[in-house]
């Protein structure tokens, strides 16, 4: 058994943060119904610089373990689909632009009509109130408007962003909290609800300790490469043949590392004894530290400094962090046979559950694969499922 | 009520990925219990202090939730915390693998204790495989996932993501792992150990990088500000910094052309389709800076806007943290700290309308509400001081 056995989750979502959201309830067991525009499906499928066969590689890496149902939305006969689910489900995601769902028809109010236990789920740039709430919202806006990307870089470089898409995938998982959670009022009351949040909040709640140390000193948090903000040495190191990462963040801890370097005398060297004076003089401390560690290798350091028992590990690139033997042994990488793209991976789940673990099952479904199964479900007979994909609607 | 009302969790984490999870169950109305050493958990110590004891770190991370103290190398606080565990539906660790064993309070024996228990456990690469034993920090997870090598600029040194995405993540994670496993007890009648880890949230996150290596068997680079599969999506320069635009489609790209002047650009066979952009994006970016470098960036973001093409500022933290339309959505809350005074927290991004995340209380100080905790497990006042003088709490 998997944790969301049972649960039935309608999925209109596009691109990256929603289904993200969708993905994980699947890989924990719900049936996820993927609904999409008949004929080319959802605008991710449209294969861009990665595919296979041509499948995306877009559509694929966030879809797996859904099913898909075609529905034109633009038509009534179409709602009344999407309206016939909606009453025998538990969760509602959608990703629009605030305003476009209540335009289609599925909107919170027009749904919880219905069905008045749905969790109803909406994900947008921005929320569904507030001055920016029409507009739209990508990754890279949030990332922007968060303060995420001016404390992400080289201090004085061009603008960088987290290289993966942050507030997406974080948006995804709050939305997935949201939702769990909103089950959990519905089970005790019998009462749906509204879950609404953005790519900007998300992004926002992930500033921890930045706006703490702003709400502090009442300066801006700086970008700091590799550095952490209150502890070091604490970033990446050069090595003779790369760069490494060391975490020493505590005393004990950089009495260890000064002791796998042999370096005894930047444990004694008084600007480095506290804490505070090696945040101060971090510059100095990893002059002198680069000083000894550019003349080995990566291999020869972190097999010493590990030996000490201080967090380090290499800088990996994906080739080598998706075949390291402990990602595999974690099942991080899964191998899924696609009916048209063949042979794929997929990662992982990342929460290991002892007694009813999720699994990544299927992949991707293709366009409207179980269109014909949840008509059935939904108590459409063989000849009024024929009327409807005549006139184009599924 | 909130919708996690009624639900016990007793909170036995530091620093940051654990403590975020148990806060994000405190927020929808959980009784967190946080459990510490008798000194204090280590982060009420580290970073700026708002008085002793209560460190800017420990504030922001640790909100709705009850504080009380307890020594676990002692037994008589070994049989406490069991006690507490016998009550509770839910505990959050994040020790190294191998020191709740040694303390004693690891998920069989409390698991035989309360059956019912969901005992979740963070680490820096979880509790099985080859380095479950070793330390891990958001760092070294962020190096090891492929994240830092995705971050920054191409050719320049390491970089991380600005913000502990891999800590974070793994709180997401964790909560939605002890989400997902209290629905199965609703089935099962029994809890489970949750085994989460930073290195896997890294790794969970890396989806378009990972599909990227897959499906194209290239290595993901850094890009800067810029999207691996699609353009124009970045920051571009204007006469005075840098604003981001998103307008890759193909509804958006000629509309964007056109804002800045620019319409001979989608019929250029360079940036004909998204594909194109992607491969050929330097001379892009070239062709569209030489447009925005002519205006200020309020002049570019309120022509986006009325044309609906997302962008955006790039904004500082204090920015970001005063813009109204955050503020509108209560992304800045304030509390009442018993020492520190008002403090401001972040708000929860969720927004729920029947049962919506709460701000009750600030940070609790160390051992605020030991006495009341014990007392609920049955001790006396008699009990409690003998407690106290053995310094078990």
């Amino acid at each position: 058994m998997k944790p969301l056995e049972g649960l039935r989750v309608i999925d209109l979502t596009q691109a990256m943060a929603a289904p993200f959201c969708t993905m994980n309830l699947a890989d924990m067991g719900a049936e996820v119904i993927k609904v999409e525009p008949p004929g080319t499906g959802e605008m991710t499928r449209v294969p861009g610089p990665a595919q296979k066969n041509g499948h995306a590689a877009t559509f694929l890496a966030v879809n797996r373990d859904k099913k898909s149902l075609t529905v034109d939305l633009k038509r009534a006969e179409g709602i009344e689909i999407v309206r016939r689910l909606a009453k025998v489900s538990d969760v509602f995601v959608q990703n629009y632009r605030p305003g476009v769902a209540e335009r289609l028809g599925v909107g919170w109010s027009d749904l919880r009509a219905v069905n008045p236990r749905l969790v109803y789920c909406a994900v947008s740039g921005f929320g569904g109130t507030g001055p920016y709430a029409p507009r739209g919202g990508y990754d890279l806006i949030a990332q922007g408007m968060s303060g995420i990307m001016s404390v992400t870089g080289e201090p004085g470089s061009e603008p960088a962003k987290s290289g993966l898409p942050i507030s997406d995938l974080s948006a995804g998982l709050f939305a997935a909290y949201g939702v769990l959670c909103a089950l959990e009022h519905r089970d005790r009351t019998g009462e749906g609800q509204l879950v609404d949040t953005s790519l900007l909040e998300a992004a926002m709640a992930l500033t921890v300790w930045e706006s703490a140390e702003y709400w502090v000193t009442g300066e801006a948090p700086k970008a700091l490469g590799s550095a952490h903000r209150l502890a070091a040495p604490y970033q990446a190191l050069r090595a003779s043949d790369g760069w490494f990462t060391v975490g020493a963040n505590t005393d004990k801890l950089y009495q260890g590392f000064c002791r796998a370097i042999e370096r005894p005398d930047l444990a004694s060297d008084l600007r480095f004894a506290a804490r505070g004076g090696r945040l101060e003089h971090r510059a100095a401390l990893i002059e002198e530290i680069e000083r000894t560690t550019a003349k080995e290798p990566r291999a020869h350091w972190l097999a010493r400094i590990d030996a000490a028992g201080v967090p380090c590990g290499p800088i990996n690139t994906y080739p080598e962090a998706l075949a390291d033997p402990h990602a595999l042994a974690r099942d991080m990488v899964v191998d899924l046979v696609h009916p048209g793209a063949g042979p794929i991976k997929a990662l992982g789940i990342p929460v290991k559950l002892s007694e009813t673990p999720g699994a990544v099952d299927r992949p991707a479904p293709l366009v409207g694969e179980h269109t014909t199964e949840l008509l059935r479900t939904l108590g459409y007979s063989d000849d009024e499922q024929r009327v409807l994909r005549d006139a184009g609607v599924v | 009520m909130p919708a996690l009302d009624g639900l016990r969790v007793i909170d036995q984490t530091q620093v940051m990925a654990g403590p975020s999870c148990a806060m994000l169950l405190g927020d929808m109305g959980a009784d967190v219990i946080k459990v510490e050493p008798p000194d204090g958990e280590a982060s009420r110590k580290q970073g700026y202090q708002l008085a002793p004891d209560v460190s800017a770190a420990f504030v922001a991370i640790n909100r709705n939730k009850r504080g009380m103290t307890l020594d676990l190398k002692q037994p008589e606080g070994v049989a406490v915390l069991k006690k507490l565990a016998a009550t509770a539906d839910v505990l959050v660790e994040n020790y190294r693998p191998g020191v709740a064993q040694r303390l004693g309070v690891d998920y069989e024996t409390l698991k035989a204790v309360n059956p019912r228990l969901i005992y979740c456990s963070i680490s820096g690469f979880g509790q099985t495989g080859p380095y479950a034993a070793r330390g891990g920090y958001d760092l070294i997870a962020q190096g090891m996932s492929g994240i830092m090598s995705a971050t920054g600029h191409p050719g320049g040194p390491p970089v991380k993501v600005g913000i502990p995405i891999a800590d974070l993540g793994a709180g997401l994670f964790a909560t939605f792992g002890i989400l997902c496993a209290l629905r199965a007890r609703r089935t099962t009648g029994r809890g489970q150990l949750v085994d989460t880890s930073l290195f896997e949230a890294g790794l969970a996150l890396s989806v378009w990088e990972a599909a990227e290596y897959w499906f194209t068997e290239r290595t993901p680079q850094p890009m800067g500000s810029a999207h691996r599969m699609n353009a124009p999506y970045q920051a571009f320069r204007t006469s005075d910094g840098y604003v981001t635009v998103g307008a890759a489609n193909e509804k958006l790209w000629p509309m964007f052309c056109e804002l800045i002047g620019r319409k001979d650009l989608p019929d250029d066979e360079r940036f004909r389709t998204n594909a194109l952009r992607v491969k050929n994006r330097a001379e892009l970016q070239d062709q569209i800076e030489r447009a925005t470098m002519h205006q200020p960036r309020a002049h570019w973001l309120e022509r986006c806007e009325r044309a609906g093409i997302p962008a955006g500022p790039i904004y500082s933290v204090p920015e970001a943290l005063d813009d109204p339309h955050a503020r509108a959505r209560g992304m800045v809350q304030e509390l009442e700290h018993p020492v520190a005074g008002r403090v401001k927290v972040l708000g929860n991004p969720v927004k729920m309308s029947a049962s919506p995340p709460v701000m009750r209380k600030a940070a609790p100080e160390l051992g605020a509400d030991t006495d009341a905790v014990l007392g609920e497990l049955g001790y006396d006042a008699a009990a409690i001081a003998a407690l106290r003088a053995k310094g078990v709490v």
